[in-house]
């Protein structure tokens, strides 16, 4: 479990246990009917959300026969691992998995080393324009992916980075976002502390590791979850960047596995390919709720 | 402290103050470069180069980049193909937005009601797409609007009016109404988060007041709530607006950018990699959509200069 976040007194901090509800729900009496009603209407609104995700998992378990059986059934009449044996080894799905664990790996790594150095110039260290910068960085985020895919699609390919771990990921080393968020943190600790440990002899960058750091693992890992997230399921720049099949990331490969196996219609197989790209964020979800929301209540952002 | 302040016993402080300066400055430059050269790189730079190739052409023999000003922009103004993605564009946008933000806020409504049991199995299933891709959903979506075996058609069939439902990936007139469902969908655990927090923003007070003034659910949601949400909405609103311009995915999987879902994103895409490349053109369309978006962005980033302090 990831520590608890204090990025600030946002409101999903106070998420349960208040009552600031457009209607009181008592204990007494009527209240106990309501809170009934309620628990199943949002359990099954809860179902109706994440039914897409509930049925591709079912349906990956299922023989094919049963897959398009009609009408069709929810649930397998046999539970069977076969769509996941067939979609492991009729396709460079391991290579694809492997792919986007690097990809991923070395994206989330540096965007949280730079951010972190980042976030502290920012935050604790001075010097002439730092605030210039600062909301030069922060208006990138301003700049769509949509404008610079083409130049940048023109740079990579002429430094020869087409179909390259490089090319995947060296885009993408930095977050404005990262370092936004971390600053915020940042900012919250003492002054004081600072000039302590300077008093004590240490340099920056010794309270930086040793101070700073240790002090912000929720923030820091609130936002690698984030960075995690964004570029595990990044879908458009891996599609233009790599056009050999050996090289495609996972989301990429599902789609092309998605396109070679339709016509041969073993959706059993394509929905073990889609459960096994969409198990680890969410494994990220179950583990680190929380933090999620957190981010983004206080945010508003998605990373 | 450092130990060369007394070196020479009679050296200036004042130097000596400047020189630590300099350094200090220096360190911080250091620890902004790597973010500062990647960001110069992939962001900034790209916002020129991206304007200069919209001003190019490829000429047909020889491959060399010709000038040709503004002619990529100006034959889009009287395009009747780019004019329909513009309209496809905004239809997506009317399909997406408001559905959105309805559920959403429905969904945020429910889920701020204190209750004391399985409230995080609540959270847990309706927040559940933030964390899914947009190459998932597409797949997801393709399979339960399959049209032989696909779960929507079947459950369309219980309905006595119907026959059989429609082929939603391929009928041109519903296959934008199908991609903008798998969207709202994906982007409803974001939204339903954001009114969540704005409804439990809101002050207890006023309910309380209310409460006592006999105000029924209706009048309390109505006049109490919807009122004192409103800069929540439209955050909501502006954001997902921007989103809907930047939708790629879906439409990529499920319908592969057939005619009628080649939103404006979409066609710049597909003028640049797909086919014969018309880098030129196709960045002259980007340009136009981020000066859309950007105009969005520069709003949505007022809103978040007045919610977080810097």
């Amino acid at each position: 479990m990831i520590e608890d976040t204090q990025l600030s007194t946002g409101a999903a901090a106070k998420n349960t246990a208040r009552s600031a509800a457009p209607v009181e729900t008592t204990n007494a009496g009527a209240g106990r009917w309501t809170n009934f009603t309620l628990q199943i209407v949002l359990i099954l609104l809860g179902l109706f959300v994440s039914f897409p995700v509930l049925l591709a998992i079912l349906t990956s378990f299922k023989v094919p026969t049963d897959i398009i059986n009609y009408p069709p059934t929810l649930f397998p009449e046999v539970w069977t691992f076969e769509s996941y044996i067939t979609a492991w080894t009729s396709q460079p799905l391991a290579r694809y998995f492997l792919n986007s664990v690097i990809q991923t790996g070395v994206i989330v790594f540096f965007q949280i080393l730079f951010s972190i150095l980042a976030a502290y110039a920012f935050s604790i260290l001075e010097f002439p324009g730092r605030d210039l910068f600062f909301y030069l960085i922060l208006g990138s985020l301003m700049v769509p992916f949509q404008l610079t895919f083409i130049p940048n699609f023109i740079l990579v390919s002429e430094l020869g980075w087409a179909n390259t771990y490089a090319g995947l990921t060296v885009p993408f080393l930095a977050s404005a976002f990262g370092v936004f968020m971390l600053r915020q943190f940042f900012l919250t600790l003492p002054k004081d502390l600072y000039e302590a440990a300077k008093i004590d002899g240490a340099s920056s960058w010794t309270y930086l590791w040793k101070v700073v750091v240790p002090l912000s693992k929720g923030s820091i890992s609130a936002f690698g979850i984030f960075a995690f997230l964004s570029a595990w399921n990044q879908y458009l720049w891996p599609l233009i960047i790599t056009n050999e099949p050996e090289m495609r990331t996972l989301q990429i490969g599902i789609r092309f596995f998605l396109f070679d196996q339709e016509r041969g219609a073993d959706w059993g197989a394509i929905m073990a390919a889609t459960v096994i790209a969409l198990l680890p964020t969410l494994l990220i979800f179950l583990v680190a709720q929380r933090q999620l929301v957190k981010g983004i209540a206080t945010t508003g952002l998605k990373g | 402290m450092e130990n060369s302040s007394t070196v020479d016993g009679t050296q200036s402080f004042a130097r000596e103050k400047r020189r630590r300066k300099f350094f200090a400055s220096l360190e911080g430059y250091l620890y902004l470069a790597p973010t500062l050269i990647i960001l110069t790189i992939f962001v900034f730079i790209p916002i020129v180069t991206s304007f200069q190739i919209s001003l190019t052409r490829v000429a047909p023999f020889g491959g060399r980049s010709i000038n040709v000003g503004f002619e990529n922009y100006t034959r889009l103004f009287t395009s009747p193909e780019y004019r329909d993605t513009v309209r496809i564009t905004l239809l997506f946008a009317l399909y997406t937005v408001p559905t959105g933000i309805f559920f959403s806020v429905a969904l945020a409504i429910l889920l701020s009601y204190p209750l004391k049991r399985l409230s995080w199995l609540h959270r847990l299933l309706i927040f559940l797409p933030i964390v899914i891709s947009t190459a998932v959903t597409g797949v997801l979506f393709r399979w339960i609007y399959h049209p032989v075996v696909g779960y929507l058609n079947y459950l369309l069939e219980f309905l006595p009016f119907i026959e059989s439902g429609p082929n939603w990936l391929n009928d041109a007139d519903v296959a934008l109404i199908s991609v903008s469902m798998a969207v709202v969908w994906r982007q409803l655990g974001f939204n339903t988060i954001i009114a969540l927090a704005g409804i439990q923003n809101i002050d207890e007070v006023y309910y309380e007041a209310a409460k006592v003034d006999g105000a029924s659910t209706y009048h309390r949601i109505r006049y109490i709530m919807l009122p004192l949400l409103t800069p929540t909405l439209f955050f909501l609103l502006i954001i997902n607006v921007i989103n809907s311009l930047q939708v790629f995915g879906e439409i990529n999987i499920l319908t592969r950018g057939s005619q009628a879902t080649r939103t404006m994103l979409y066609s710049v895409y597909d003028r640049a990699f797909v086919g014969t490349p018309q880098v030129g053109q196709a960045s002259a369309e980007a340009y136009l959509l981020f000066l859309l978006i950007l105009a969005l962005s520069i709003v949505q980033f007022r809103f978040l200069g007045s919610k977080v302090n810097y």
